[in-house]
């Protein structure tokens, strides 16, 4: 009996299962080597002090020690601070485009999906540069002689602890929306137009089609940009690595550059592995809460 | 048919996989030739050659950045010359740029299998000492390699008794002053040359380099340096030499920014931009615009500032009377005038003496004797006679070792000589290198360096916080890493 059981199983597999196995392997050992196996290894790594001719074992040490940083908190706090400024701002801007590029002709949209798709495109270092240029400190530069029309004297922007953070969050709200606006009129161009004519007929003005068709259709879309937004806006580091360095004392210094730092820096690979777990702690914890509360009536 | 597309899909799927795998698993053809032979030296052939046998093939690796002009340019001839010196030797240079090199060096450091020989700053040493990942060659280096080199840039090689590698240059961190401007403003350079400044005369001069426009804007300041960034850590540091604190440690081996001589540099420098002798946005100014105030005329004196930089002026001068299009924009014609930073507190003018030089590397593997002997070989050629006399002289600086001193050159440059005896009297001043450092006390220092002095500084210059509150984070930072016993406190 347990035989005939073992040959059939075996002849199953040899089918077309067999294939499909083999298919998902591939993406199985890709995942397996490029994701899980880096979270494995960072845990083990945030127990140890690391070192290339032979880690030493040190318990919890490294969490502790991130647990007890001042460094650390204002890390997190500078990079919640950045996530409540820049996520809800660029999803609603996003939005506002996307309402505005969807009356117009399929090719038109397109011209426009595409020119707001560019900057992502482009090299985030090479954005950096222009935005250096743009917050130039002196007067020569580009943001100071718009104030300057404004009355508004000089300011120090990246030098300055008031304005260095405000510097950043201006900078992600005058780049790359392209892919939240791409998602957004794929959900708008899918809202079916007999909803619109039905509102046109109850004599629906543009805000009431928009409060009460348009929002509630995206909220899905929405919800998908709002989380995939706080994720990306958590891990941020290059900006700050590349406008600020952190500085000044330590106003922009993010959690993803902290970590950078303790790694590349100093070398201290464990507590880099212990910090970058406890961002992936918070990272989820956050994500359960978004999904707690805003996709109770959303359907995928 | 079916089955055929099933089995050329699963093919490409496959190579596309091994394909992958390859590129991220393999380590370059360089290390990983190096590395075999490690190996396989320590296993057969320690001491072999020293009994007549024929002396075994063996590949040293070097991560060199473009530290010159035409370094670069000339490393295929360096390889082959290497090689006609020393047949069984091969010498892989492996180009890096120098926005590449800390990572590039850092990721194969970390991963244990790094180059034998980098050509990194004589103070990235501690670093990499304290991860054990550095290959001492003092005993691998003959007496004779050891007598070419200046006794000072040697020095600076080592930690301890190891000497972890050879220096490349010496030079010395200065200020630069545009000569009409310094006359201008009745400062006698020749005589700050020759006798140095005290902070006094250096900001009644700089006072007196200020130029404003007709509503009382400034046009021109006394003083500019960069302290964007990590920027700021040069200005500090260099400053801090001839203030009484020529380094994180005294010979006790306490931390001496704790001592009032840092407050009252701190004041100093805060006191230098509330005069108005230098901009207010100094904390965002960076080496590329300094560089660009100077050239244009916005700035007297520039800092940080090198021997290459008469260069580089020189070549913009001829540019603008050229009517070259690719000299600086709004550019005027300015001769470079080295002068020595001021001294505060009372304090020895000691200058800021940076060694950057080739620095050997050992790998996971224990390095044989024979491999350690190679690679000494490998970095006495880099650091020594023509290859290091070319690129000194590209960069302005006179060579370190007998052996460049009579090389000959490929190329000769102009030189102010006013300048070359200014460097030469800075030079004299240079200490000579603390090897008596521990590296858990240096990574201490440098880690409240980065979390502490220059964040705080940049608050500082950006008029946040005062230099009292400056120098109460740092002396409570350097108390809680080193305790009360381990503080300077006058």
């Amino acid at each position: 009996m347990n035989q005939t059981l073992a040959t059939k199983r075996r002849i199953k597999i040899k089918g077309d299962s067999a294939w499909g196995y083999a298919f998902i392997a591939i993406a199985l050992v890709v995942f397996s080597l490029f994701t899980a196996y880096p979270v494995i290894s960072a845990f083990i790594i945030s127990l140890q002090e690391y070192r290339p001719l032979g880690s030493t074992y040190v318990g919890l040490e490294n969490f502790k020690d991130s647990f007890a940083s001042e460094l650390f908190w204002k890390a997190v706090k500078n990079t919640a601070v950045y996530t409540i400024l820049t996520v809800p701002v660029n999803i609603f801007l996003a939005f506002i485009v996307s309402i505005l590029i969807l009356p117009f002709k399929k090719r038109t949209q397109t011209v426009f999906k595409a020119i707001y798709y560019l900057p992502a495109v482009a090299s985030g270092v090479a954005l950096a540069v222009v935005w250096l240029w743009i917050f130039d400190p002196l007067k020569s530069g580009i943001a100071n002689q718009l104030i300057s029309m404004l009355g508004i004297g000089n300011q120090n922007w990246l030098g300055s602890s008031s304005t260095a953070m405000f510097s950043l969050v201006l900078m992600s709200w005058l780049s790359s929306h392209g892919t939240a606006i791409i998602i957004y009129l794929a959900a708008l161009l899918g809202i079916d137009k007999s909803y619109y004519e039905a509102a046109d007929i109850d004599g629906a003005n543009f805000f009431q089609k928009l409060w009460f068709i348009v929002i509630p259709f995206l909220k899905p879309t929405t919800l998908f940009l709002l989380v995939t937004g706080v994720i990306g806006s958590f891990q941020v580091f290059q900006n700050a690595y590349l406008m600020t360095g952190g500085g000044p004392d330590h106003a922009t210094t993010m959690v993803g550059l902290l970590i950078f730092n303790n790694a590349f820096t100093y070398f201290e690979f464990g507590q880099a592995a212990a910090q970058s777990l406890v961002l992936a702690f918070i990272i989820a914890i956050i994500s359960f809460i978004q999904f707690k509360f805003f996709g109770n009536d959303v359907e995928y | 048919m079916k089955k055929r597309l099933r089995v050329l899909s699963l093919f490409l799927a496959v190579t596309m996989l091994v394909s992958l795998l390859a590129a991220c698993g393999g380590s370059n053809g360089n290390s990983n030739a190096s590395n075999n032979k490690t190996g396989t030296n320590n296993s057969s052939s320690t001491g072999n050659n020293t009994s007549g046998s024929e002396p075994e093939k063996d590949t040293i690796t070097a991560l060199l950045p473009p530290v010159s002009a035409n370094y670069q340019a000339r490393f295929a001839d360096m390889e082959k010359e290497f090689n006609e010196l020393y047949p069984h030797l091969t010498l892989k240079i492996e180009p890096a740029s120098w926005e590449d090199m800390t990572q590039k060096l850092d990721t194969q450091v970390n991963a244990g299998s790094p180059p034998d020989i980098a050509y990194i700053g004589s103070a990235s040493i501690s670093k990499y000492a304290n991860l054990g990942m550095l290959l001492d060659i003092s005993n691998a280096l003959t007496d004779e390699m050891k007598a070419d080199f200046d006794e000072v840039p040697y020095q600076y090689m080592a930690l301890g008794d190891a000497q972890y590698g050879l220096p490349a240059y010496m030079a010395v961190h200065s200020i630069g002053g545009n000569k009409q401007f310094l006359e201008e403003a009745g400062i006698d350079w020749k005589n700050v040359q020759q006798n140095g400044w005290t902070y006094e005369e250096f900001r009644e001069a700089i006072k007196a380099g200020v130029v404003k426009d007709a509503n009382g804007n400034t046009t021109r300041y006394g003083f500019v340096f960069a302290t964007a960034g990590v920027t700021s850590k040069d200005y500090l540091s260099i400053m801090a030499k001839s203030a009484g604190l020529p380094d994180y440690f005294d010979k006790d081996l306490k931390f001496t920014y704790t001592s009032k001589n840092f407050l009252g540099l701190l004041e100093a420098i805060r006191q230098m931009i509330d005069d108005g002798s230098m901009p207010k946005e100094l904390s965002s100014i960076d080496a590329g615009k300094r560089w660009n105030m100077f050239l244009t005329g916005q700035t007297m004196i520039t800092g940080k500032g090198l021997a290459s930089f008469e260069n580089s002026a020189r070549l913009n001068n001829e540019k603008i009377k050229a009517n070259d299009g690719s000299a600086v924009a709004d550019s005027i014609e300015a001769e470079y005038i080295a002068l020595p930073v001021p001294s505060f507190n009372g304090a020895d003018y000691v200058p800021t003496t940076v060694v950057d030089g080739y620095v050997t590397f050992r790998g996971k593997k224990e390095p044989t004797e024979e491999h350690t002997k190679n690679v000494a070989l490998a970095t006495y050629y880099l650091a020594s006679g023509k290859v290091a006399a070319n690129a000194n002289n590209e960069l302005f600086l006179a060579p370190i070792t007998k052996s460049a001193r009579t090389a000959e050159l490929v190329e000769v440059y102009e030189r102010n000589e006013d300048n070359v005896k200014a460097d030469e009297i800075m030079m004299s001043h240079a200490l000579p290198n603390r090897t008596d450092i521990p590296t858990e006390l240096a990574a201490e220092a440098i880690k409240i360096e980065t979390e502490v002095i220059i964040p705080k500084l940049q608050a500082l210059l950006a008029g946040e916080i005062t230099p009292q509150d400056m120098y109460d984070a740092v002396k409570a930072a350097a108390v809680k890493s080193f305790g009360e016993d381990g503080v300077v406190v006058d």
